[in-house]
């Protein structure tokens, strides 16, 4: 048996007194793509955030490729090396261009040469179809366009696992397809990719597996076709049936 | 800010914003004669002067034909009586010409002093203030404190008392007369020194006000991006926010660099023959108290103005659509 790519155990973490993650374990081979679904507030970017180390966590293992991650030698910027990120919000560099939002990571962080990081960072935007915009400001893109930067930036550090934190739900509707389509194709190509996102096309075409957090804990895991349409959890029953009343009325 | 509207236009009216410097035509020619003469002024006294041992500050322009044809003018104006008044009018304006001819080489090199001063105060004093605003907007608890006690300590007490406490109850004037080369040539004497050091740490405190402002306006989403693809703190600091950050404070800068250009004429008070210091030189032994301080207003103006202009030109060079104001 090999190990997996990323395994958490008993993970702990709270805010103050508030327990946001209450023993959460999860395990993810190479190429797997887990899709986690849930309640707002109940913990998802919390739980991304804990993988790269963005968020301490309180008790609990993590590690990625058997290496530890949480400990206090861990170096945060290695290990970020190996986790790239794609938020919501894009958080796109907006004073650098949409090539040099994806090749400054190269250059300072890998020390790459400029050339040699233009070069690969030109084949990433051509990966998620933006060649054509590598010299435009993150305010003149759309959003679909900024999040498939956002994206590009982060197969730019060539991770091992990608975490997307709710990567389309601040893009009006028409866009969302597009970035959906990118992530899909990265999905095929065999990325390991840890992915929040109520996204059900998504989820239903590209997802190995799905999870469902509630209130700090997993409720249910299971490949997508048994977890959506037999879920064993009543509370996943109910959400999932909220999700798509919501889909409908979308 | 219109993230919104820089959407729909990509990048908003760089070649106007560029073009307004030039639109505004007689503004730019008097500035341009202005820059001329001074810059003409400064390599006749300072290098030809010196290269083929001439008078320094030899007036450009004689001040006789101005006092010959003030004087035909007044008999004229004398002869007119009442109706005379315009002709008498302009009689003076001559010989107030007369005059600014004479002044004028002194007042250039107290052109030079201020210049000299402003630039060297704003650039040091940029140079401790990015430093000083990291430590406030980042920085512990107590780096934190520190950076603000410094900052509260120097905008809370007037410039002029600050001066003064340098120049006369410390040393600084006795240390900077030991270091070689001060006084010596083209640089300046200790006086001017200790006012630049004087004015640098002013200017620190209030730029590094401006800087901390923009920084805490740069989104936090933006160095948590810089961390997440594995830049340190500090790294995402200066490759992600300050360069955001500098954008926004470029028009709080501005005037941080008006107010310096005025704020230098206190040197004045410590024997610093900047421009204001020449200018009241030469008032008190001439008693042209009025015309010599028009001549300064003008002059300071044109010094003001000319920053203005620049600094609106750095503007547009560094816009970048998104980020900061982009004025349409
Ligand atoms: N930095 C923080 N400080 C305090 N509370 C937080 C912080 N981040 C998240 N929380 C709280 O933790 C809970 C889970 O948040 P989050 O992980 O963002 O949920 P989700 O992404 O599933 O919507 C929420 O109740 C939220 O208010
Ligand atoms: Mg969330």
């Amino acid at each position: 048996m090999t190990q997996p790519l990323l395994s958490i155990d008993d993970l702990h973490k709270s805010y103050g007194s508030e327990e946001v993650l209450e023993g959460v374990g999860l395990e993810m081979d190479q190429g797997d793509v887990t899709v986690l679904i849930g309640p707002s507030g109940s913990g998802k970017s919390t739980l991304l955030r804990c993988v790269n180390r963005l968020t301490e966590i309180n008790s609990g293992q993590i590690a990625l490729d058997g290496q530890d991650v949480t400990g206090a030698n861990t170096d945060v910027n290695e290990l970020r090396k190996q986790v790239g990120m794609v938020f919501q919000d894009f958080n796109l560099f907006a004073h650098l261009t949409a090539l040099e939002n994806v090749t400054l990571g190269p250059k300072k962080v890998l020390g790459m040469d400029a050339a040699d990081a233009e070069e690969a960072g030109r084949t990433h935007l051509e990966q998620v179809g933006l060649l054509e915009q590598a010299d435009s400001y993150p305010a003149e893109l759309s959003g679909g366009q900024k999040q498939r930067v956002g994206i590009a930036r982060a197969l730019a550090m060539d991770p091992e696992l990608l975490l997307f934190d709710e990567p389309t739900s601040a893009l009006d509707p028409e866009l969302v397809g597009e970035v959906v389509e990118v992530m899909r194709d990265l999905a095929a190509e065999g990325i390991t990719m840890l992915v929040v996102s109520h996204e059900m096309d998504f989820a239903r075409s590209a997802a190995s597996d799905i999870v469902f957090l509630d209130d700090g804990e997993i409720v249910e895991h299971g490949p997508p076709e048994q977890l959506f349409q037999n879920p064993t959890a009543e509370r996943t029953e109910q959400f999932l049936s909220r999700l798509h009343a919501h889909e409908e009325t979308a | 800010m219109s993230t919104a509207e820089s959407t729909t236009s990509p990048n908003p009216g760089l070649r106007d914003r560029v073009g307004t410097v030039f639109t505004v035509r007689p503004l730019t020619v008097g500035l341009a004669l202005f820059w001329v003469w001074v810059l003409a002024r400064w390599t006749t006294d300072f290098v030809l002067a010196g290269v083929f041992g001439l008078d320094r500050g030899t007036p450009f322009i004689p001040a006789a034909p101005f006092l010959t044809t003030a004087d035909t003018v007044g008999s004229l104006a004398a002869s007119l009586g009442a109706v005379g008044a315009p002709l008498v009018w302009f009689a003076e304006t001559l010989r107030f010409a007369a005059d600014a001819t004479a002044y004028l080489p002194a007042m250039a090199h107290g052109i030079w002093t201020t210049v000299l001063l402003t630039v060297f105060s704003v650039c040091f004093g940029f140079a401790l203030a990015l430093p000083l605003s990291v430590v406030r907007v980042y920085g512990g608890r107590w780096a934190r404190w520190l950076a603000l006690s410094y900052t509260e300590l120097i905008r809370g007490t007037p410039l002029l008392a600050q001066l003064f406490v340098l120049y006369f109850a410390t040393s600084l004037t006795q240390v900077l007369r030991g270091v070689p080369g001060i006084g010596v040539g083209f640089i300046p004497a200790q006086a001017f020194w200790v006012a630049v050091i004087s004015f640098t740490l002013n200017s620190a405190a209030y730029q590094s006000e401006y800087l901390r402002a923009s920084l805490e306006s740069v989104d936090g989403g933006q160095l948590t991006a810089a961390r997440a693809i594995g830049l340190s703190k500090l790294e995402g600091i200066r490759y992600v926010v300050v360069p955001q950050g500098l954008r926004l404070a470029l028009p709080s800068w501005t005037n941080e660099l008006v107010y310096l250009i005025k704020y230098s004429s206190l040197a004045s008070f410590i024997t610093v023959q900047e421009l204001y210091g020449r200018t009241s030189t030469i008032a008190n032994e001439t008693y042209q108290y009025t015309e010599l301080f028009v001549l300064v207003a003008i002059l300071y103006l044109a010094l003001v103005v000319s920053a203005s202009a620049l600094m609106d030109r750095v503007e547009s060079h560094t816009a970048t659509a998104g980020v900061g104001h982009t004025r349409q």
